[in-house]
C-alpha cells in the first residue's frame, strides 16, 4: 500500500472514531436523566470536539510542536524561522483548545455546584423526579 | 419509544456527518501542511526583523493566546470569573469554620505528600515563568497548582489549609489581585499614551505600525517577551486561586450545608 493510502485510512479511521464518540456522549447527553451522567457525557463531548481541533491544525511528521527552540540569546535569522514555519504544527487550534480547557473546567465546576444544590434540596438527581416536584 | 427515536437520531447525525468529513472532505485537506494564518503567526511570532508583526516569544501558542488573539483571552478570563463567582453565590450564607477534626488519611500518605506538595509548586510556577518560552502558560500553570490545595483537602482536610491562612478571604482576594493585574497590564499602554502622547492601544505588546509603544522583550540579558510574562503570572495567581476557592467550598460537609438550607420550604 502506498503512503497517501495508508495516510487516507489513517485519517478516516480517526475521523470516524471521534464521530462515534461525539455521538455516543450526544445520546447521553439528551437521553440519561441521571444528571451526572449528563454531565460525564458532556466533559466527553467537549474533549472530543477538542480532539477534532488539534487533529485540524495537525501536519504530517515529522513535524515539530509550534515552540521555535533555536538560540534564544539572539534573535532567529529569517532562515532559520523559515525553517521552523515550514515544519511547526498550526498553532491556533492549540490556543483555542487550550483556553476552551480551562474555561470548561470552570463551567463544570459551576454545573457541578448546581447538581450538588439540586441533590441537596430534592434529595435526587434523576431529572424526571426533579421535573415531577413542584416548589 | 422515545429513548429509540433519540438513539436513531444521534446515529442518523453520526452517519452523516461521517459521510461529510470523510468522503466530503467537510474539515479540509488533512495532515497536508498548515493554513496560511498559522503560517503568519508562525512566520512573526519571534521574528525580531519584522517588530511590528512579532510578539517577541518563541511559544506560538502564548503569543496567539496573550498577543494575537488577547482580546478573546481577556474575555475567557471574565467567563472563567463569573463561573467562580457564580459557585460563590450559591454557597452564600454557608460559613467555612475553621475548627474541626484534622485526622486525614495515613501517615504514609500524609508524608508522601509533604514530599511531593513543594515538587507540584515548583512545576507549576516553572510552567507559569517559563509560559512564554516552553509550553506552558498561566492556564496551564494554575491548573497544575490547583492540584495542591486539593491534595492537602483530601489527606490532611480543610481545617489544616484554613488554619495555614489559606481560607476563602485570602484565595478570594489574592484572585482578585491576579484579575486586577491582568487589566492594568492591558491597561500600561494606555497609561503610557496619556503620558508621552504617543499612540497606544490596549493589550498592546509590541510596537505597532502607527505606535512606537513597546513593552520589554529582554529584562536584565533574558527574554521576557513583554507583556506575556506578566500576564502568564497574574493569570497563574487568578486561575489557581480561582480554584480553590471552589475546592474549599466543595469541601465543606454536608450538616453545615443541610443547616444553612433547611431554613428553605424546600426541605
Amino acid at each position: 500500500m502506498s503512503d497517501a493510502t495508508i495516510d487516507l485510512f489513517l485519517s478516516n479511521f480517526i475521523l470516524i472514531a471521534i464521530i462515534g464518540t461525539i455521538a455516543v456522549s450526544l445520546y447521553g447527553i439528551v437521553a440519561k436523566p441521571n444528571l451526572i451522567k449528563k454531565i460525564i457525557a458532556l466533559t466527553i463531548f467537549t474533549d472530543t470536539a477538542n480532539v477534532i481541533a488539534i487533529l485540524i491544525g495537525f501536519r504530517r511528521p515529522p513535524s515539530v510542536p509550534p515552540v521555535f527552540t533555536g538560540a534564544l540569546t539572539r534573535p532567529p535569522t529569517l532562515e532559520e524561522l523559515r525553517a521552523f514555519a515550514s515544519s511547526a504544527v498550526d498553532p491556533l487550534p492549540q490556543a483555542l483548545v487550550l483556553t476552551a480547557i480551562v474555561i470548561g473546567m470552570a463551567v463544570n465546576l459551576l454545573i457541578i455546584f448546581i447538581t450538588l444544590q439540586v441533590f441537596r434540596l430534592y434529595g435526587t438527581v434523576d431529572m424526571r423526579k426533579v421535573r415531577e416536584l413542584r416548589g | 419509544m422515545r429513548k429509540f427515536l433519540t438513539a436513531t437520531a444521534v446515529i442518523v447525525i453520526a452517519v452523516l456527518s461521517s459521510v461529510a468529513v470523510t468522503v466530503g472532505g467537510a474539515l479540509g485537506p488533512l495532515f497536508n501542511g498548515v493554513r496560511s494564518l498559522a503560517e503568519f503567526y508562525l512566520l512573526n511570532v519571534f521574528n525580531a526583523h519584522n517588530r511590528t508583526l512579532t510578539a517577541m516569544s518563541p511559544e506560538a501558542v502564548t503569543s496567539i493566546v496573550w498577543d494575537y488573539r488577547g482580546l478573546d483571552t481577556l474575555f475567557e478570563t471574565v467567563v472563567f470569573y463569573m463561573a467562580i463567582i457564580g459557585c460563590v453565590a450559591l454557597h452564600r450564607g454557608i460559613e467555612l469554620t475553621k475548627r474541626g477534626s484534622e485526622v486525614g488519611l495515613s501517615r504514609i500518605v500524609k508524608t508522601v505528600t509533604k514530599i511531593l506538595i513543594p515538587l507540584n509548586i515548583v512545576v507549576a510556577a516553572s510552567i507559569a515563568l517559563h509560559g512564554h518560552l516552553t509550553p506552558g502558560g498561566g492556564f496551564q500553570a494554575g491548573a497544575a497548582m490547583a492540584v495542591a490545595p486539593i491534595i492537602i483537602i483530601v489527606v490532611f482536610s480543610r481545617f489544616f489549609l484554613m488554619k495555614r491562612g489559606v481560607t476563602k478571604e485570602v484565595a478570594l482576594s489574592l484572585r482578585s489581585m491576579g484579575l486586577l493585574g491582568i487589566a492594568l497590564v492591558a491597561l500600561i499602554p494606555l497609561v503610557a499614551w496619556v503620558t508621552t502622547g504617543s499612540v497606544a492601544y490596549v493589550m498592546q505588546n509590541q510596537v505597532k505600525t502607527n505606535s512606537s509603544f513597546s513593552f520589554p522583550a529582554y529584562i536584565g540579558g533574558s527574554l521576557v517577551s513583554g507583556s506575556l510574562i506578566w500576564y502568564n503570572i497574574f493569570e497563574f495567581l487568578a486561575v489557581t486561586f480561582g480554584f480553590t476557592i471552589v475546592f474549599l467550598l466543595l469541601s465543606v460537609d454536608e450538616e453545615t450545608v443541610r443547616k444553612v438550607l433547611g431554613g428553605d420550604k424546600h426541605e
